[in-house]
C-alpha cells in the first residue's frame, strides 16, 4: 500500500465518522435537517474515495471504466446533498439553480449509464501508469471522450452558480457569525468544485494526463461543513449553558425572595413555590407544587377566583391583586391571613405563566389596627375635656327644658286651683311639658354620645346636619361669650363616610378655637360656618372667625402637638382633629381671611354612590 | 285714680320658656306681653302704662344689660326683674347696680317670680304716685310770681313776716299779701302743709332762684 492509497482510506474514513456522529444528532434533532443532509453527503463521500481508490488501483481500462461508470453514483449524491445542504443551511439562493443543477446531475448519471464507458469516456483505451513522489504508483485513464460530458460540466458550473449565489446572498444578511458562515462553507464550496471540476476536465479532455483526484477536494467540502455544524453544535452548548444558569440564578433570585412567590401556569397550577411561600402559607413545597392555586384562596373566594383569573389571562399585566379590596389567605392549618399580593405575566412556550408574589400583612394590619384604637382614645379623651369646657352650656341647654317644664307645671297647678278649676288650659300644658322634656332628653344624648367611648364608625353622613347638632351644642356657649353665627350651608352636598362624634368634635374644635380667638373684643364677634361642594367633588367645612388671625409662620405649626396661642389647652386640640380627618381620608389646613380674622377648612371625601 | 291693670312685659328668647312663664303669671291673673326679642320690645311696649319687665340675661346679639341701659337712657322707670340660667355674680352685681329690681335664677319657682313681680309693679305704682304728686307741685309752683317764689323760699326756710319784708325791703303788708297769694295758688291752708310740699318739690334747699 503506498501514501496515497493510505491517505485515500484516512480521508474516506473521517467522512465516514463526521457523518454519523451527525446522523446522531439528527435522531436527537430531527427538524434538522442540515445534519442529515451532511450525513449523506459524507456517506456518498466515503463511498465515493473507496471507488477513487479502486480506480487508481485499476490495472486494466476495462476495470477503470466500469469503477467510474459506479462512481458516479456517490458522486452525484455528493452534489445533490451539496445543493440541498446549503438550500437548508444558508436559507439562502435561488431554488430555479438549485432545481436546474440537480436535474443536471441526475442527467449526467443517467447518460452516465447510457451513453459510452460512462458520461466521461465512451471508451476507455489503456492505462498511464504515474509515478508519483516516493515511489507511489497510481493508474490515469486514455480514452475517447464521450461527448455527453458537457452535461455534469454545465451542472458544475451551475452548481458553483448557485453556491456562490447563496454565500454572498448571505454574506449580505450581515452578522459575524453568519459571514463567517458564508466564507467557509461557500468560500471553500466554489474554490474546491472549481478546482475539482476543472481538473477533471482538463484530465477527461487529455489536455493533462493525470489521474483523477476528486476526493481532497470533496473531503476539504466535507471538512468545511463539519467545521460549521461543529460551531452550531458548541453554540447550542452554550447557550443551554447559559440557560441553565440563568434558570439557577432565577430560582436563587426567587428562593431568597423576602415574599412569598408563586409561579402559576394557565390552568391555576402551581408550579413553583419559595422557600417564603412555604412560610407564608404553612404548606411543605411538595404539597404546593402541581396543586391548584384556589387552594390558598379562602373557601368562599375560590369559585370568583377562577373567573377572575380567566378575565386576567385575557390581558395579563403587571399589577397588584384585588385593586384595592382587602385581601385575606388560607394557611394550611385553616387559618386565614391579610395579605397584599402583586401579578406578573412570564410568557413562556407553554403559554403565559403569572408570578405572584404574596406578603403577610398580619403585622402592618395589627399595628394599624393599634394606632387606630389609640387614636380614637386621645379623641375620646380630647372630646370629654372639650365637654368639660362646654359643662357650664351645656347645663343652660339643659336649664332651659326644665324651667319650661317647672313654670307649665306651677301654672297648671294654679289653674286647677282656681275654682272653678280651668281645666281647659291643662291639655295644652302638659303637651308642652311633654314637648320640654324631649328637649332634655336630646341634649343629654348628645352629650352621652359624645362621652361614650367606642371605636370610631363609618356612616353615611348629612355634613349640614352634622354643623347644625355642633350649632345646638354650642348654642348657650356662645350666647355667653356674645359671639353671633351665620351658618351658609349648601343644600346640595353629597353624603360623607365617617363618625358623626368625631366630625362633631372636629367641628367643635374649630368653633371653639374661633371664639377664643375673638375673645377680648368688644363687639361684633362672629362666626361664619360654610359648607360647600368643591368642584372635584369632595365637601368642605369651613369656619371663618374675625380674630387676630394666625401669624403666618403658624399656619401649618398649629396642627402640631403642644403648640396653642392660648392661656388654657394642651395644644392638642387641632392636632388630634387632623389626625381624625387623616383617617377619614381627608385634609385640614388654616387661612387668613382678607378683612381679618382666620379660617379653619376642613375637606372630606364625598361617600362613592 | 282708674284701676288700670298693669302689664307684665316679658322678653326671652326661648319660645318655650316664654309660653311657659307667661302662662304662669297669666295663672295669677296678670296681664302678660310677650316678645322674643329686646327690639320687638322696644318697638311693642306702651311707656306710660303700669308695668314691670322681666327679662332673659342671656339674649343673643343684645343682652338683657344692653336693654336695661337702653330704658335708662330714655330715662324709663320700668323696673326690671332678670331671669338668668347661670346666676354668675359679676352679671347679676352689674345688673343690680344699674338699677334691677330683682335678680332669680332658672329655673324659677313661681313664688319667687309671682312675689317678684307683685313688688316690682307695687313699686311702680308708688313711683307713679310720687311722680305725678311732683307734677303737680311743680304745676302749681310754674303759677307763682318773681315775688311770690322769693317769699315762698323764705317762708320755707322758717323767717317771720317782719324778717322778710325787711329782706326785700318792703312792708310787712306787702309781704302778708303775698303769702296769702300763693297759699292760695299752692291749694294750702296752713303752713306746715306747705313747708311740707315745697321740700317734696325740691324748693327752698337753700338756693336762691
Amino acid at each position: 500500500m503506498n501514501w496515497v492509497e493510505v491517505i485515500w482510506i484516512v480521508m474516506s474514513a473521517a467522512c465516514l465518522t463526521l457523518g454519523v456522529i451527525h446522523l446522531f444528532v439528527w435522531f436527537k434533532q430531527r427538524s434538522q435537517y442540515a445534519h442529515l443532509l451532511f450525513f449523506a453527503l459524507a456517506v456518498s463521500a466515503t463511498a465515493f474515495g473507496a471507488f477513487e481508490l479502486t480506480m487508481m488501483r485499476a490495472q486494466s481500462p476495462v476495470v477503470y471504466a466500469v469503477t467510474l461508470r459506479w462512481a458516479h453514483v456517490p458522486l452525484a449524491m455528493v452534489v445533490l446533498s451539496m445543493i440541498w445542504f446549503v438550500h437548508f443551511y444558508f436559507n439562502a439562493g435561488r431554488l430555479w439553480l438549485a432545481y436546474a443543477a440537480s436535474s443536471f446531475r441526475l442527467l449526467a448519471l443517467a447518460l452516465n449509464f447510457m451513453t459510452g464507458a460512462n458520461v466521461n469516456f465512451r471508451e476507455v483505451t489503456a492505462m498511464d501508469q504515474a509515478q508519483l513522489w516516493g515511489g507511489a504508483v497510481i493508474s490515469g485513464p486514455v480514452g475517447v471522450v464521450n461527448p455527453w460530458v458537457i452535461v455534469p460540466q454545465i451542472g458544475n458550473v451551475l452548481l458553483v452558480v448557485f453556491v456562490l449565489d447563496a454565500a454572498v446572498t448571505l454574506w449580505r444578511r450581515g452578522g459575524r457569525d453568519v459571514r463567517r458562515r458564508a466564507a467557509v462553507v461557500g468560500g471553500s464550496l466554489v474554490v474546491c468544485i472549481t478546482l475539482i471540476a476543472g481538473f477533471a476536465a482538463l484530465t477527461n479532455l487529455g489536455i493533462v494526463h493525470a489521474p483523477t483526484m476528486v476526493m481532497p477536494g470533496v473531503f476539504i467540502v466535507v471538512l468545511a461543513m463539519a467545521y460549521e455544524l461543529g460551531w452550531d453544535l458548541i453554540s447550542a452548548g452554550q447557550l443551554a449553558a447559559q440557560l441553565r444558569a440563568s434558570e439557577q440564578r432565577f430560582r436563587a433570585v426567587v428562593e431568597a425572595a423576602p415574599s412569598a412567590i408563586l409561579l402559576v401556569d394557565q390552568k391555576g397550577t402551581i408550579a413553583l413555590a419559595n422557600a417564603q411561600a412555604e412560610n407564608v402559607f404553612g404548606y411543605p413545597r411538595a404539597e404546593l407544587v402541581a396543586r391548584p392555586v384556589e387552594m390558598l384562596i379562602p373557601e368562599a373566594f375560590r369559585v370568583p377566583h377562577v373567573r377572575l383569573r380567566d378575565t386576567y389571562l385575557r390581558d395579563p399585566q403587571a399589577r397588584a391583586m384585588g385593586l384595592g379590596r382587602e385581601l385575606f389567605a388560607c394557611r394550611k392549618d385553616g387559618s386565614e391571613i391579610p395579605v397584599e399580593a402583586a401579578l406578573s405575566p412570564m410568557p413562556t412556550q407553554e403559554g403565559v405563566f403569572v408570578l405572584v408574589s404574596v406578603v403577610d400583612i398580619t403585622e402592618r394590619r395589627d399595628l394599624e389596627r393599634a394606632t387606630a384604637r389609640q387614636r380614637d382614645e386621645l379623641a375620646h379623651l380630647s372630646r370629654v375635656a372639650m365637654l368639660g369646657e362646654l359643662s357650664g352650656s351645656l347645663a343652660h341647654e339643659l336649664n332651659q327644658p326644665l324651667t319650661a317644664i317647672l313654670s307649665n307645671a306651677q301654672a297648671a297647678q294654679r289653674f286647677l286651683a282656681q275654682s272653678p278649676p280651668r281645666l281647659d288650659r291643662l291639655e295644652e300644658i302638659l303637651s308642652d311639658i311633654v314637648k320640654s322634656d324631649h328637649r332634655a332628653g336630646a341634649v343629654i344624648q348628645r352629650i352621652r354620645s359624645l362621652l361614650r367611648k367606642e371605636p370610631a364608625q363609618r356612616n353615611s353622613l348629612d355634613v349640614n346636619d352634622v354643623v347644625e347638632e355642633t350649632l345646638r351644642l354650642m348654642r348657650s356657649d356662645l350666647l355667653n361669650r356674645q359671639v353671633v353665627v351665620h351658618a351658609d350651608l349648601d343644600k346640595g352636598l353629597p353624603a360623607v363616610r365617617g363618625d358623626r362624634n368625631q366630625l362633631q368634635q372636629v367641628l367643635l374644635n374649630f368653633m371653639m378655637n374661633g371664639c377664643d380667638a375673638m375673645d377680648g373684643r368688644e363687639r361684633n364677634n362672629r362666626l361664619l360656618v360654610r359648607t360647600r361642594r368643591t368642584a372635584n367633588g369632595t365637601v368642605e367645612i369651613s369656619v371663618a372667625d374675625r380674630g387676630v388671625g394666625i401669624p403666618l409662620a403658624d399656619l401649618e405649626r398649629i396642627f402640631e402637638p403642644f403648640v396653642t396661642t392660648k392661656s388654657h389647652g394642651m395644644g392638642l386640640g387641632l392636632t388630634i382633629c387632623r389626625s381624625i380627618v387623616d383617617a377619614h381620608g381627608g385634609r385640614l389646613w388654616a387661612t387668613n381671611n382678607s378683612d381679618g380674622g382666620a379660617t379653619l377648612h376642613c375637606e372630606l371625601p364625598a361617600q362613592r354612590p | 285714680m282708674a284701676a288700670l291693670s298693669p302689664t307684665v312685659y316679658l322678653v326671652d328668647d326661648d319660645p318655650d320658656v316664654l309660653k311657659a312663664i307667661d302662662r304662669l303669671l297669666q295663672s295669677v291673673g296678670l296681664r302678660v306681653v310677650s316678645f322674643l326679642s329686646p327690639q320687638l320690645f322696644l318697638e311693642g311696649f306702651d311707656r306710660n302704662a303700669p308695668a314691670c319687665l322681666v327679662l332673659d340675661l342671656e339674649l343673643p346679639g343684645y343682652s338683657g344689660l344692653d336693654l336695661q341701659r337702653t330704658l335708662e337712657q330714655e330715662a324709663s322707670a320700668l323696673p326690671i326683674i332678670f331671669l338668668t340660667g347661670r346666676g354668675d355674680i359679676a352679671t347679676s352685681v352689674q345688673a343690680m347696680k344699674q338699677g334691677a329690681a330683682d335678680f332669680l335664677t332658672k329655673p324659677v319657682d313661681d313664688i319667687d317670680l309671682i312675689t317678684a313681680v307683685r313688688d316690682a309693679l307695687a313699686r311702680d305704682e308708688a313711683l307713679r304716685l310720687v311722680r305725678s304728686e311732683r307734677a303737680r307741685v311743680a304745676k302749681c309752683l310754674s303759677t307763682l310770681t318773681e315775688r311770690e317764689r322769693q317769699v315762698l323760699e323764705r317762708i320755707v326756710a322758717g323767717r317771720l313776716n317782719k324778717q322778710i319784708a325787711a329782706d326785700l325791703g318792703t312792708s310787712e303788708k306787702t309781704i302778708k299779701f303775698h303769702r296769702g297769694n300763693l297759699m292760695r295758688k299752692m291749694g294750702v291752708r296752713v303752713v306746715a302743709d306747705l313747708v311740707k310740699l315745697a321740700e317734696r318739690a325740691g324748693v327752698g334747699s337753700g338756693t336762691a332762684a
